[in-house]
């Protein structure tokens, strides 16, 4: 399954050997930098430098593409009109049946960068520490428990949510149901997420019982013990720095 | 000498927020080291009394106490998730970790145990349910019999005094089922078992208590309930000797 993070594939490596904690802080670090950068130089080497930390995780390249193909298609939708917006003053492109911008390109290409150097960089992140201690670090870095709670079980119940829509569609199909652009197929695709919504609801309750009922009060707590070593602080060092470089290199090329 | 109880149940009524009273003067005793099997049809309120007992769920009336204490109260109900397990109908809504290890490991954590400690734990649970080496297996790629082995464990790990199954045998192939009978008859715990799963009752458990509608109908040793006939359709049960 695309989305399962199964990280039994991934080789050891230099990254995965980083204490979670620093390798968590550096990551989203590094992450808020390319998520700001508005420059094409700044874009681009950012990107490259992901791709080189992808390559330095060792993460197989098929693993590592699927995902990534899955990610970057969410954000299709909102980037593949960019182009085709013209405004005054843009340079543009003539095709005789529609006109390319060229400052959408531009603009196309640089947000594809800091979109694939981001998703990069996050599934070096989850592919090379277990998810739980990826967890753990987070609240040890005072990222709200909840919202790591709420992290945790939406990637644990959302392949139990997929199975549950497939079976539901099986059911429809078996009733001769077929996906058309008609008020029936639209009525029917609602009362399915409503259905599924329930579902999910009646089994977040479900679970919340079954946690209480263990002793759960809140707290996030995991077998793994966080120990810094001089290669953490170097890691986290070196990612830092290239971030705020970056950073700073983008604002003053604007 | 008379047998310690580990559970004591007192005109026990629960209603739900809707108005469904699901449960009405319950009442019964179960013994240190009892083996008892629950059955009722669908909507007994079988799972609503494991939910009272565990603490999850707060009685309007009536009292109760598990292994010596109340739940009712709020420093008491703190201290029943180490001293009663209960595994749920469907393992999925129990086993919530990334990794069958860490979900071991959930239960003992929460108790403040020290990590040596709680290693120690999850080995021996696995191993007990015969999941040894399954520790970094994520959850979701188990099977059906794999999970509720793995749901088992979980509580296992907590040692708990008193252990609640509700439905264990739903989604289990036979040999799933064999397994799963030779595990409960081997755990040295007072047991309830509610199922609808007649011959596992009559395997795991001496004694029988048919619930149908929030009231105990019948209370006595697992043969006897079982063989009556005339009982058993009364409450839309069937009987395992047909």
């Amino acid at each position: 399954m695309t989305l399962a993070l199964d990280i039994s594939a991934v080789k050891p490596s230099v990254i995965q050997r980083l204490d979670p904690r620093w390798k968590l802080a550096g990551v989203l670090l590094a992450t808020l930098a390319m998520g700001w950068l508005r420059t094409g130089p700044a874009a681009c080497t950012a990107l490259l430098s992901a791709f080189a930390l992808v390559l330095l995780a060792r993460l197989p390249l098929q693993w590592y593409l699927r995902r990534l193909g899955a990610a970057t298609l969410l954000f299709v939708v909102f980037l593949a009109w960019l182009p085709f917006v013209v405004e005054e003053g843009d340079l543009t492109f003539d095709l005789s049946i529609v006109a390319l911008s060229l400052t959408g390109l531009e603009q196309l290409a640089i947000l594809s960068a800091r979109l694939v150097g981001m998703v990069s960089l996050m599934l070096v992140l989850v592919a090379t520490a277990p998810l739980h201690d990826t967890f753990k670090a987070a609240r040890a870095l005072f990222i709200p428990g909840l919202l790591v709670q709420l992290v945790l079980l939406t990637y644990r119940y959302v392949f139990l949510l997929m199975e549950e829509f497939g079976r539901l569609r099986t059911a429809l199909r078996v009733r001769g149901f077929r996906n058309r652009a008609d008020l029936h197929s639209y009525r029917t695709i609602g009362q399915v997420a409503g259905t599924l919504l329930v579902r999910s609801y009646e089994r977040s309750e479900r679970v919340g019982q079954a946690m209480r009922c263990r002793g759960f009060d809140g707290q996030f707590r995991s077998l793994h013990e966080f120990r810094t070593r001089p290669a953490d602080v170097l890691a986290f060092g070196l990612l830092a720095g290239w971030a705020i470089g970056l950073a700073a290199w983008d604002w003053f090329a604007r | 000498m008379e047998t310690p109880l580990a559970i004591v149940i007192n005109h026990l009524d629960f209603t739900y927020p809707d108005g469904k009273q699901a449960l009405r003067a319950v009442q019964c005793q179960v013994a240190q080291g009892e083996s008892i099997g629950l059955v009722g049809p669908n909507g007994a309120g079988k799972t609503t009394l494991f939910l009272c007992l565990a603490g999850v769920l707060n009685a309007a009336s009536g009292s109760l106490r598990v292994a010596g204490l109340d739940p009712r109260i709020p420093a008491e109900r703190k201290q029943l998730p180490a001293r009663v397990g209960i595994i749920f109908q469907n393992s999925d809504d129990q086993l919530f970790s990334t990794t069958v290890g860490d979900d071991v490991a959930f239960g003992p954590l929460n108790l403040g145990l020290p990590t040596n400690e709680v290693r120690g734990r999850v080995a021996e649970a696995l191993t007990h349910v015969g999941l040894a080496g399954f520790d970094a297996r994520v959850p979701f790629h188990l099977s059906g019999g794999e999970k509720r082995r793995a749901a088992i464990a979980g509580v296992l790990a907590m040692r708990p005094e008193i252990l609640l199954l509700d439905e264990p045998s739903m989604f289990l192939d036979p040999r799933g089922r064999r397994e799963l009978i030779h595990l409960l008859n081997g755990l040295a715990v007072t047991k309830v078992i509610a199922s609808h799963d007649l011959k596992l009752i009559l395997d795991t458990c001496r004694r029988v208590i048919v619930l149908d509608r929030g009231s105990i109908a019948a209370d006595g040793s697992a043969e006897n309930i079982l063989r009556d006939t005339a009982l058993m359709e009364a409450h839309g049960l069937e009987s395992p000797f047909r």
